[in-house]
């Protein structure tokens, strides 16, 4: 024998015929299936006080979790209940405070989701720390070593060079300038993966050195002021730089700005950054993929933080995100 | 209504094979619960826990049983609950701790929402000799 399964929900069209007139307010998307089963538990809890009807109680809310049903919408099946089963006979003090109980019971199953949810926030955060601690050493390892290597190869390709003959003396010449290039696209990339100058000197001398980086590389102009404050937490200055670093991207892949405008600036308490692009925008409605939005969400709410996009075609975008400090 | 194979006055056992012996492991665990000095809100999720212990009993073997028990530890006091089966052998504890999670699709109930609400967790399984899971609850001072 297995324990009780509540049935999965049914289709909505069978429950309007449930649905009483009572409870013709209820919003379009309570299920009112739902609805009917906990206030019939309820129902049955208030007469027998039994551990058994609060066993049907969990059940029934555990299975509306598994369903995607919210706390705040069981909440008010529970309230809408209540009233119904109050009008039926009046209830006492003792019946209110075992309605009380059942609901604590159904609220059960959202508690441990709940605490799973912040286990998974902060594993989210430690695997972030994880990441941003491996691009470091991977970054110092391309800027030390493989830097120092090219840097003896090219001494002795010149050696080499200058023993040759002037007409083959130009191919090497030719290798010499290809790795200075590669040089400098390693440094590059070794910079934008984790620049000394974030963990050095903070959140926004790290900005400015990525401004200039990226007007240099692309002509857009990019500016960036801000309140020179404090260190920041280093889990919020590497969210915020690659939160920057994206939105850069964006504005200078998809949105061809012109000009971008960066802002730190110190909340009571908090920290916000916004970056304001003059390019074409997107239509708020039909957000486009790939557009690196999702990281940079994801990363303002590992942090607990608040994300607001500001956008509309023709418009320019602006990011703008909040991220509390102090815990 | 079940009643438990036995009683002594540290110890409770339930043998556990349907519905109505989880209701009565809920409730002799929340009776405990209560006279060892737990809040309302503090058994509930003692009841949640062994609810979820059964389910996990009935997913891997078809019978088991719960121990319920005082715990004591220096200075700190609570309720110990023990989950057994003879169910085949977990190979994976880690990836059975998981169970809820995936089952739900996410959203941490089972074995992994047991270990969230509870204080101690422990899980050892031995071939031949089924499974023992042991949650504890401490009281807050």
């Amino acid at each position: 024998m297995s324990v009780t399964m509540l049935e999965r929900k049914t289709a909505p069209q069978s429950l309007r015929g449930e649905r009483e007139s009572g409870e013709q307010h209820v919003a379009q998307d309570v299920d009112a299936t739902l609805a009917t089963r906990y206030r019939e538990s309820l129902r049955s809890f208030l007469a027998d006080g039994s551990e058994a009807s609060l066993s049907r109680g969990y059940e029934l809310a555990r299975q509306a979790l598994v369903d995607d049903c919210g706390v705040l919408e069981l909440a008010e099946i529970h309230h809408l209940a209540l009233r119904r089963l109050s009008a039926e006979s009046p209830p006492d003090a003792r019946t209110l405070r075992a309605a009380g109980d059942f609901f604590a019971e159904c609220l059960a199953p959202f508690e441990m989701s709940h605490r799973g949810a912040q286990e998974g926030a902060r594993a989210l955060r430690h695997l972030n720390e994880v990441l941003e601690g491996e691009l470091r050493r991977v970054a110092q390892v391309l800027h030390d070593e493989a830097g120092q290597l090219l840097a003896s190869v090219h001494i002795a390709v010149a050696d080499i060079a200058s023993e040759l003959p002037p007409k083959q003396r130009g191919r090497f010449k030719m290798v010499g300038g290809l790795l200075t290039q590669i040089e400098a696209g390693l440094r590059n990339l070794s910079h934008e993966w984790r620049p000394t100058v974030l963990d050095n000197l903070g959140l926004l001398p790290a900005l400015e050195f990525l401004g200039e980086q990226i007007a240099r590389r692309t002509g857009i102009g990019v500016s960036v002021i801000g309140d020179d404050g404090a260190r920041l937490p280093t889990t919020v200055e590497s969210a915020l730089y690659r939160i920057v670093q994206e939105a850069l991207n964006n504005a200078v892949k998809h949105a061809a700005a012109g000009s971008v405008h960066i802002e730190l600036r110190r909340l009571p308490a908090g920290v916000r950054c916004s970056i304001r692009d003059n390019g074409k925008g997107f239509d708020a409605n039909r957000q486009p993929q790939g557009l690196g939005l999702t990281g940079i969400r994801e990363r303002v709410s590992t942090l607990g933080g608040a994300l607001r996009i500001i956008t509309g075609p023709l418009n320019g975008t602006t990011i703008q995100a909040d991220i509390p400090l102090g815990d | 209504m079940g009643r438990p194979a036995f009683r002594t006055m540290q110890e409770v056992c339930v043998p556990v094979s349907s519905g109505h012996d989880l209701v009565t492991a809920r409730r002799e665990g929340r009776d405990m619960a209560v006279q060892l000095g737990f809040s309302a809100c503090e058994a509930t999720l003692v009841a949640t826990a062994i609810t979820e212990l059964v389910r996990n009993i009935f997913i891997y073997a078809c019978q088991g049983e719960i121990y319920l028990s005082m715990a004591n530890e220096g200075a700190k006091s609570g309720m110990t609950v023990i989950a057994v089966d003879q169910g085949p052998r977990i190979a994976d504890i880690d990836l059975a701790a998981q169970v809820g999670y995936s089952a739900a699709g996410g959203i941490a109930l089972g074995l992994s929402g047991i270990k969230r609400i509870m204080d101690e967790f422990a899980i050892t399984s031995e071939c031949g000799r089924g499974t023992a899971v042991t949650v504890t609850k401490w009281r807050r001072r």
